[in-house]
């Protein structure tokens, strides 16, 4: 015990750096329970996805970069700075499946690709090269930001967006299918060329998994210049190979699934060329460089998160199957928890097992009348105020002309979004469960929820 | 490093993940009416390495042991439960930064205080606003835009990615250095934008150093802005990196459409914060972050204040910073002040030593002074300069940046080499002798540059 106790003969005891596993085991429940021992304790955290989760030993090992670049920052400059991050790349492009290291350039989030991506496509309008017709398609379950980035560099550059209906609740990879080839024909309906294809891999809210694969090839045959596949929720949720995937480009946040801290992702590029003609928004002396390069250095600023990839690989190997095995019994956990739920609730899963990885969408019962997004807000807060869980809801209205799911009082406007991680317990889900339950009881409605 | 004596003063043990790692010295405060004292400030930098004399302040600012221990606790509230901070701690936090630094900048409304991560990305969110005029026509191609020739190096590559790209035309105002007066600059100055006006052509905006960082000299700011507005220039955008902590910041005395400084220079925030002021008024433009969250279009403050999800703490320390330097006597301006004074005395004992001169006048300077290096030590280049700033490091433990400084025609013997030297409230004499002896040993030595290029 004492070989792993690192310093620190005044830490309490809960501070100290959990200890390693001892050869030939895996990581313990308690040992999970202390790296994780930092979140809140009495919160059924069932929201890995939105913020992610980072355990303390990776927390530790970024501490110790911070105070490198503390005591000597010039010398951490110039000489380890570049060198760290290109480890962290390296180890990624082997991670993703990458060809090439080049291909692989780290930012803060998935936010930021698309800014840079979306800033490229405004130029070509800008510049002629994109027509007047052209456009850019997008599921319109596409992550707030990407939307507010195409408003801002795409439309006054004068392109036009196509969205696509996200079927939801979804049965099959099918029905995705068939709107996303309606909304191609829409795309190029007056003559334009469809310029980029912008596909999440996981979407965000509803949260289901998409067939990128296939929506892909679908892409190249219909003439879609380029695809750009968001999988802000991927690494660490599902299993990655950009080559098998094959988009132009691919984004993946580390700190939701990947146990990094906030915050950094990877952005990769198909082509090597691409890394040129792709540009950080925040220009640095590096700019021209390539985009791994001016990624690498925007100013100065705390680069510790993209440093940190070889102490996370280190955390996930003390479990059994590492990532693989995480994110196995992730969705084994979730999909059990989510039928749980929905059988408890007599609702629906939003989709398939199959269709989904460590989240699921769970209806929640009519009754509690979800009908707006300030109530979802709303049952979202008081669950979190009164009851202790954090769990996101979403608000779906009713759509004409397609089969909207129902319970024995009702239609299901409302869902949450159940994320599973290594550091939850059935306990969670069972709290959510009985504080619905009991607001049903109650027979209270999201409108006799406290105000905030 | 760590003190075993400290660590009963750790206010908030739920900060410390790994005592060895992490900066755990938290130093007592003084006693109600007492200033901070010596032995209190070594303490709050005992994180340094003691090996070096870090007489490079302007690069990468400091970090006193007190905020990052208040930045660790801001980090770890968002770790803890990280909805409820995003719901309902962090723009509260950030609004109180804002507000604090409006203050100290005697801006007229929070609003016209944004925060950025530095420099920077100011300068590419100023930048991209210009771009944006030039492609919708506001701007006719050919229009200039003037900067200082010793502007930072991704400033000018920022412009050729907004400026040069959208057609603007980027004129350089040619700066002297050694300089001796503010009136070299401002005729140099004026002669730029009289460049920028030929053909009809206007000067669409003027981003002018408060202090230049490589040589370092302190621009006349405020005439400079003023000769702008008599010359019709659109904007002015005073990239103030060094400014906030080092000399007197009063944007409203000093007049700029924009203007940026970063705090974990010279004001003791970690890494990295910077304020992006930007004056309101019925012309102003409308700028945005480059990087676009849900937030887009709720104005550049708030836009900054979420730019996806990432670690916000550098932004939410300023008032414990404030607190930190209101223990020191005078405080920030007092800092100031000691640190104007120490920094242009131990350049002119470097400079006596040496047998050279200082690159600019002691009212030229605030907190670093560009000191000449012997001509003998042959300074022929920049890979030169970055030679010797190496060799410095890592065989005197002494880390000052150079400045190579080109002979111009029909200059012979003079100074080609200038060191950067710093004071921060951290620094010796010591650093300064360390410095000294170590230059006096090479030349001893007949050390040169060229042996160092192979």
């Amino acid at each position: 015990m004492d070989e792993d106790h690192r310093n620190d003969e005044g830490s309490p005891e809960n501070h100290r750096t959990p200890k390693k596993r001892r050869l030939s085991g895996f990581i313990s429940e308690s040992e999970i329970r202390e790296e994780f021992s930092h979140h809140q304790a009495g919160v059924a955290r069932i929201n890995n996805g939105s913020f992610g989760s980072c355990p303390r030993s990776v927390l530790a090992a970024q501490n110790k970069w911070q105070l490198r670049f503390l005591q000597q920052p010039d010398d951490f400059f110039y000489n380890t700075l570049q060198k760290a991050i290109l480890e962290s790349r390296t180890l990624i492009k082997d991670l993703i499946h990458a060809d090439d290291v080049n291909d692989v350039s780290l930012v803060d989030n998935a936010t930021t690709a698309a800014a840079i991506i979306l800033q490229r496509i405004g130029r070509r309008f800008v510049q002629g090269k994109f027509q007047k017709n052209d456009t850019v398609i997008m599921f319109d379950s596409a992550f707030p930001a990407v939307k507010k980035s195409i408003q801002a560099y795409v439309i006054p550059a004068g392109g036009s967006l196509v969205e696509v209906r996200l079927p939801f609740p979804v049965h099959s990879n099918e029905e995705i299918i068939t709107e996303f080839k309606k909304g191609l024909e829409r795309g190029k309906a007056n003559g334009g060329r469809v310029r980029l294809a912008i596909l999440d891999h996981i979407t965000s809210m509803p949260s289901i998994v998409l067939p990128v694969r296939e929506l892909i090839k679908i892409c190249r045959e219909q003439g879609v210049d380029q695809v750009f596949v968001d999988g802000a929720h991927a690494i660490g949720s599902l299993h990655i190979d950009v080559n098998e995937i094959g988009a132009d480009f691919y984004v993946s946040n580390l700190y939701k699934w990947f146990f990094s801290p906030p915050s950094v992702a990877f952005l990769h590029c198909k082509n090597s060329s691409a890394i040129f003609d792709l540009h950080h928004p925040v220009v640095s002396h590096e700019y021209g460089n390539g985009l791994p390069i001016e990624s690498a250095w925007v100013g100065a600023r705390d680069y510790s998160p993209q440093l940190v990839v070889p102490s996370i690989l280190n955390f996930v190997n003390r479990f059994e199957g590492g990532i693989e095995g995480i994110m196995k019994r992730n969705h084994e956990e979730v999909v059990k928890m989510g039928s749980m739920l929905a059988e408890s609730w007599a609702t629906n899963l939003g989709s398939p097992p199959e269709m989904c990885a460590s989240m699921i969408m769970v209806g929640l019962p009519s009754r509690l009348g979800v009908t707006s997004d300030e109530d979802a807000l709303r049952l979202r807060s008081y669950l979190r105020d009164y009851h202790g869980i954090e769990v996101p809801i979403y608000y779906q209205a009713l759509r004409n002309g397609e089969s909207n799911s129902k319970d024995k009082d009702g239609y299901i406007t409302g869902y949450v979004r159940i994320s599973h991680q290594v550091y939850n317990s059935a306990e969670d889900y069972h709290k959510l469960k009985s504080a619905i339950n009991h607001l049903l009881d109650d027979g209270k409605i999201c409108k006799m929820l406290p105000k905030e | 490093m760590a003190s075993n004596n400290h660590h009963h003063n750790h206010k908030n043990d739920d900060n410390h993940l790994n005592g060895d790692s992490s900066v755990s010295h938290v130093p007592k405060k003084p006693k109600l009416g007492s200033f901070i004292t010596d032995s209190e400030i070594q303490s709050e930098f005992a994180h340094h390495d003691p090996a070096v004399a870090r007489i490079n302040n302007g690069s990468f600012g400091c970090c006193p042991a007190s905020v990052i221990a208040a930045q660790q606790k801001w980090q770890m509230k968002n770790l803890r439960q990280p909805d409820h901070f995003y719901f309902n701690e962090l723009k509260k936090g950030i609004l109180h930064s804002r507000t604090v630094i409006k203050e100290i900048i005697n801006a007229d409304h929070v609003d016209e205080i944004s925060i950025v991560d530095n420099a920077t990305t100011a300068a590419a969110i100023v930048l991209q606003q210009t771009a944006w005029a030039f492609q919708e026509g506001k701007f006719q191609k050919g229009d200039a835009v003037v900067m200082l020739h010793y502007a930072y190096g991704s400033v000018k590559k920022s412009m050729e990615a907004y400026v040069t790209r959208a057609g603007g035309k980027v004129i350089e105002v040619q700066l002297p250095f050694p300089v001796n007066s503010n009136e070299e600059i401002i005729s140099e100055f004026r002669r730029a934008l009289e460049r920028g006006k030929t053909d009809g052509s206007r000067v669409r905006l003027a981003v002018i150093d408060h202090v230049t960082s490589m040589p370092s000299v302190v621009i006349p700011v405020r005439d400079l802005v003023k000769i702008c507005r008599e010359e019709g220039v659109d904007q002015v955008f005073v990239d103030a990196a060094h400014a906030i902590g080092c000399i007197d910041v009063d944007v409203k005395e000093i007049g700029a459409d924009f203007y940026t400084t970063n705090l974990h220079k010279w004001f003791f925030c970690p890494p990295s914060v910077a304020v992006l002021y930007s004056r309101k008024s019925p012309s102003c433009s409308e700028l945005h972050h480059p990087v676009v969250s849900h937030e887009y279009g709720n104005g550049l403050a708030t836009e900054s204040a979420w730019i996806g999800t990432r670690d916000y703490s550098a932004q939410l320390v300023v008032p414990e910073v404030l607190e930190f330097v209101s223990r020191f006597e005078g405080g920030i301006e007092g800092i100031k002040k000691r640190n104007h004074e120490a920094v242009v005395e131990m350049g002119r004992m470097l400079a006596t030593a040496w047998g050279t001169h200082l690159g600019s006048p002691p009212d030229m300077c605030a907190s670093m002074v560009m000191v000449g290096l012997p001509t003998c030590l042959g300074i022929s280049s920049d890979s030169d300069a970055l030679n010797l700033r190496a060799h410095l490091r890592d065989d005197f433990g002494v880390e000052v940046p150079i400045y190579y400084r080109p002979s111009k025609d029909g200059e012979i013997g003079l100074v080609t080499g200038y060191a950067r030297i710093s004071h921060q409230v951290y620094n010796k004499a010591d650093d300064y002798y360390k410095f000294r002896d170590a230059i006096n040993q090479l030349v001893r030595n007949k050390f040169t540059c060229a042996l160092l290029s192979n």
